[in-house]
């Protein structure tokens, strides 16, 4: 980390506006479409993401109220500091209606796929306050907050109950070593690596820990993502 | 590092974003053309969307509001188009290495690079093996670039490279379409003045990659907006940086 970088560059200025640019986002370098994948149309996210992607910011509402409870519960679970949570889901969400008409149902399901962001956006948040939080000395606030009535919310209690079992149950067939290292890394945050360190275990052995409990998760979870 | 066997055990800890930064490349590297991998990926991926949806908390009142104001006044990106298959950066890469030694005698000279869309169809993608020799390198080095905040969220430019194989491979994702006659411009910085590395060209669809030839340590990596073609030294706002 050289200090001063910025000032190896001469501060000049663009007299462009970059907001009112088109826009072009890079797309993952493949399409596979002939993998093992959930049949568009059996996703009912799949429907309100194609009318979000047209631009219809009432079936994007909709698809809020299903996907926030669990985008806001991963990022939270990850990231632990509620008003730095909220900045995370907020971005979560709108990277979502950015990207709406890339989706391809093909590499998964609608609440994967934001399930995913999420929890790369969480990471991303944590692995970077770590990197910081030598130089910059931050101040944490501890807001109380509201919170939405969950009784409006799409998904009933009930449903939410079974989930978390059936998760819950899947969760328990898992070696304890298994999923000690399983949850390190996604609730935790830390790379395998890291993991590594903190049981104090060789790397090699907790990437077998991480492969083997991810197969029996996969396969415990099946086909109903 | 990491070897080829390696690479196909690595989906598991990939979609748990439990891979570093340069693990994490190379398997993103690989995985869309390796039939195994994208399988285990997407298994995997369905498998922690339960997990997620058994972890819900209910979100703050506000989150909605904040998100609908935002989701208003931001622009959506068109879909994606037919695949479009190229090897260009395969083919500039051979020829950079050629007239390499040339070209970096002449500073000032802008280096229009190629920046394509490989599509791994069959094989790995050219930038693929690029990445996959840099990242092998003893002093192979990824570095994520910070945007500015004329960047929006989505936007990342990240540069492998290693002096030693005197190659650099640039992948960037989700930047805004530059105006007419502009582009990106990609800077080398090391001991001295910015140098032109080359202008990340546009596509119309897929990641952008790039692999490049470098002579040298760089200290720090930057990009700007330049009119095409592109200027000898940096005349638009740096929207990404990063100290090496």
């Amino acid at each position: 980390m050289a200090p001063n970088t910025e000032h190896a560059l001469r501060p000049l200025r663009l007299d462009t506006d970059l907001r009112d640019m088109g826009v072009l986002r890079l797309a993952r370098a493949s399409r596979p479409g002939r993998d093992a994948a959930p049949k568009p149309g059996a996703d009912p996210l799949g429907h309100l993401l194609a009318r979000a992607g047209r631009g219809d910011q009432a079936a994007f509402a909709d698809l809020y109220d299903h996907l926030a409870p669990m985008v806001y519960g991963v990022v939270l679970k990850v990231v632990r500091d509620p008003s730095q949570s909220e900045e995370v889901a907020q971005e979560v969400f709108v990277e979502l209606w950015r990207l709406a008409a890339r989706y391809d149902g093909t590499k998964g399901t609608v609440t994967a796929w934001a399930a995913t962001m999420a929890h790369r956006r969480a990471i991303d948040r944590v692995r970077s306050e770590q990197s910081a939080r030598d130089r910059v000395a931050r101040e944490v606030s501890n807001v109380v907050l509201d919170h939405d009535d969950v009784a409006g919310t799409v998904e009933t209690e009930v449903d939410r109950d079974l989930d978390r079992a059936r998760v819950r149950r899947a969760l328990d067939r898992l070696s304890p070593v298994q999923r000690e290292a399983v949850e390190l890394a996604y609730f935790g945050g830390h790379t395998y690596r890291e993991v590594a360190v903190l049981l104090d275990v060789a790397e090699g052995t907790v990437k077998t820990r991480i492969r083997d409990g991810m197969i029996r998760l996969r396969d415990e979870l099946g086909e109903t993502a | 590092m990491s070897s080829d066997i390696d690479i196909h055990h690595l989906g598991a800890a990939y979609t748990l974003d439990a891979l570093d930064e340069r693990e994490r490349m190379a398997f993103e590297a690989h995985y869309p053309s390796c039939d195994v991998c994208r399988a285990d990926v997407l298994a995997f991926r369905a498998a922690l969307a339960q997990v997620a949806s058994a972890q819900t908390t209910p979100p703050p009142r506000a989150l909605k509001a904040a998100v609908m104001a935002e989701v208003a006044r931001t622009r959506q990106l068109s879909p994606l188009l037919p695949d479009r298959v190229s090897d260009l950066a395969e083919r500039r890469r051979r020829r950079q290495r050629t007239i390499g030694g040339f070209l970096a005698a002449a500073a000032a000279v802008v280096l229009v690079l190629g920046a394509a869309v490989v599509l791994g169809r069959g094989g790995e993608p050219a930038y693929a093996t690029a990445l996959a020799q840099v990242l092998d390198a003893p002093d192979g080095t990824v570095l994520t670039l910070e945007p500015s905040d004329a960047m929006g969220a989505g936007a990342s430019v990240k540069v492998a490279w290693s002096a030693q194989e005197g190659m650099a491979v640039v992948i960037a994702d989700g930047l805004p379409a530059t105006p007419t006659g502009m582009a990106y411009e990609l800077w080398f910085i090391g001991s001295g003045d910015p140098e032109p590395m080359g202008m990340l060209e546009r596509v119309d669809a897929g990641e952008l990659h790039a692999v490049l030839d470098i002579d040298g340590d760089p200290t720090a990596w930057g990009v700007t907006v330049e009119p095409d073609g592109g200027s000898p030294a940096p005349t638009g706002d740096i929207l990404f940086l990063g100290a090496a």
